[in-house]
């Protein structure tokens, strides 16, 4: 841990449940020592190792780039290694942790994330080439590759998913993490399942189940904008037939 | 509960969207009195005009007013690339709906005060 | 013609927009500045068909995004899901009855003979 700047000590309050002794969560203080450089990760490792051996909670990389520790911190979810403890205090100096909202737990931090995968694989978050696949390389413009960067960029860590208050309501629908993905195979020219695709997400579990509360903006740690995505979808889906034929010419000159 | 301003927008669109469908059957169950003469229509008239009524009529004129302009909200998202405007575009909202309900709501209050 | 969720979408926007103009006439033209309602003042600009028609436009779009909406927050229920199509049916025969009942309304306000 570097530890440049002056250190201070911070009081971490995390929510607890253990299903084998706990009837409901409840929130349990730590204090630790800080300095301007730890993250909210840290100190629960440090926590883990020095206060409370019972402490669990998902964590990798350590890189903003797994996924694995997508937390809510202060009512807003995060992932807790990018973020130092110290941008987080109140003015008690005081950061709550607790596990991503409307999933059910498992233990601590840990939550059942079984619907946000179930969600992912409903709409085929792979590539389904056409047939006649070109002997050298598909040739895309840079304005198609440039519509694709931004869910390129979705690391699956599920702040966005478990913000979302339709989600909250409705596991049945597909989520703003889903969606998003779907909008990146439907824009792009190389896949071949755009109408199967386009069926699905205009369903009743789909785009439009979204109502637009941009719970999905603030909560994603990457800065991807689910919102505007499944707004594309909801434009592309009422244009579908016209859409499909476009990507069977586009998909001649690939 | 999950808070930010579009949790909030969406939860007073709902609760103002829901109050006003009911108002709408309860506005055409009134005025649906026609049918029997005007004796039957000013009379079922006279039962929604007590002042209780009055100051439900400014709730529901607040309640109209802020269900329309979040719909302009939501169209004007819907159709430009406005979402990093989001809280900007609530807090928007908010004041216009604010001063609308004032400039209709404020003659409103006033009537039912006077009486009339 | 099946009622997709697309449509409902459709619907519940182009109403939207249409409830924009007559809810601003409605108000305006009706409610404000909000004297004393009674029959006569009533009656005298009902009598002119161009307000029939505008009105039975207004209740045509106002019950068309009530019963929308209402159909919307109701499904969001994860409960609600598998009752989705017979909350359908019911939203369509509550339109058609309250339709049918609004228009008879409209078209019986009569000036006074």
């Amino acid at each position: 841990m570097a530890t440049n700047g002056t250190s201070k000590t911070a009081v971490i309050r995390i929510q607890k449940f253990n299903p084998d002794k706990d009837k409901k969560p409840y929130l349990k203080e730590y204090t630790v020592t800080v300095t301007p450089d730890t993250t909210i990760l840290d100190a629960l490792e440090e926590i883990k190792a020095t206060q409370d051996g019972t402490l669990t909670f998902r964590r990798s990389c350590r890189h903003a780039i797994c996924g694995s520790c997508a937390m809510n911190v202060n009512g807003h979810n995060t992932l807790v290694c990018n973020q130092r403890v110290n941008a987080h205090l109140d003015k008690k100096g005081m950061i709550t942790v607790r596990p991503l909202p409307y999933l059910p737990i498992v233990k601590d931090m840990v939550v059942d994330r079984t619907s946000f995968w179930d969600q992912y694989q409903r709409i085929k978050p792979w590539l389904v080439p056409p047939e006649d696949v070109p002997e050298t390389e598909f040739r895309m413009t840079p304005e198609e590759v440039k519509a694709l960067n931004d869910a390129e960029k979705c690391i699956m860590c599920g702040a966005c998913y478990s913000a979302c208050t339709v989600t909250a309501m409705n596991k049945s629908y597909i989520g703003p993490h889903a969606l998003l993905k779907a909008s990146l195979r439907i824009q792009d020219p190389r896949d071949s399942i755009t109408d199967e695709r386009l069926v699905e997400i205009s369903g009743a579990d789909g785009a439009y189940r979204c109502h637009t509360i941009f719970n999905c903006i603030d909560a994603c740690p990457k800065n991807l904008n689910p919102t505007q995505a499944i707004e594309t979808l909801r434009k592309l889906a009422q244009k579908r037939a016209a859409y499909v034929d476009a990507r069977k010419e586009r998909q001649k000159t690939l | 509960m999950y808070k930010t301003t579009g949790f909030f927008s969406f939860v007073l669109r709902r609760v103002t969207g829901v109050a006003l469908a009911l108002y709408l059957f309860l506005h055409m169950w009134v005025i649906g009195s026609v049918n029997q003469g005007a004796e039957a229509f000013d009379a079922r008239l006279a039962t929604v005009q007590s002042p209780l009524f009055k100051f439900l009529e400014i709730a529901l004129l607040a309640a109209v007013i802020y269900h329309a302009i979040d719909g302009i909200r939501l169209l004007i998202v819907h159709y430009f690339d406005v979402a990093e405007y989001r809280k900007s575009l609530f807090y928007a909202v908010m004041v216009v709906s604010v001063l609308l309900g004032i400039a209709g709501g404020l003659p409103m209050l006033l009537f039912a005060i006077n009486g009339g | 013609m099946r009622i997709t969720p697309t449509r409902i979408f459709q619907i519940q926007r182009i109403s939207a927009i249409a409830l924009l103009v007559f809810m601003t006439t409605h108000m305006v033209v009706v409610h404000y500045p909000p004297m004393h309602i009674d029959f006569s003042q009533i009656i005298v600009r009902m009598g002119e068909p161009i307000w029939k028609v505008i009105d039975i436009l207004f209740l045509l779009s106002v019950l068309t995004h009530a019963l929308a909406g209402m159909y919307m927050v109701l499904t969001d229920l994860q409960k609600i899901g598998p009752y989705r199509q017979a909350l359908g049916w019911i939203a369509v025969v509550l339109f058609v009855v309250f339709f049918a009942y609004g228009t008879k309304t409209i078209i019986a306000f009569q000036p006074p003979v």
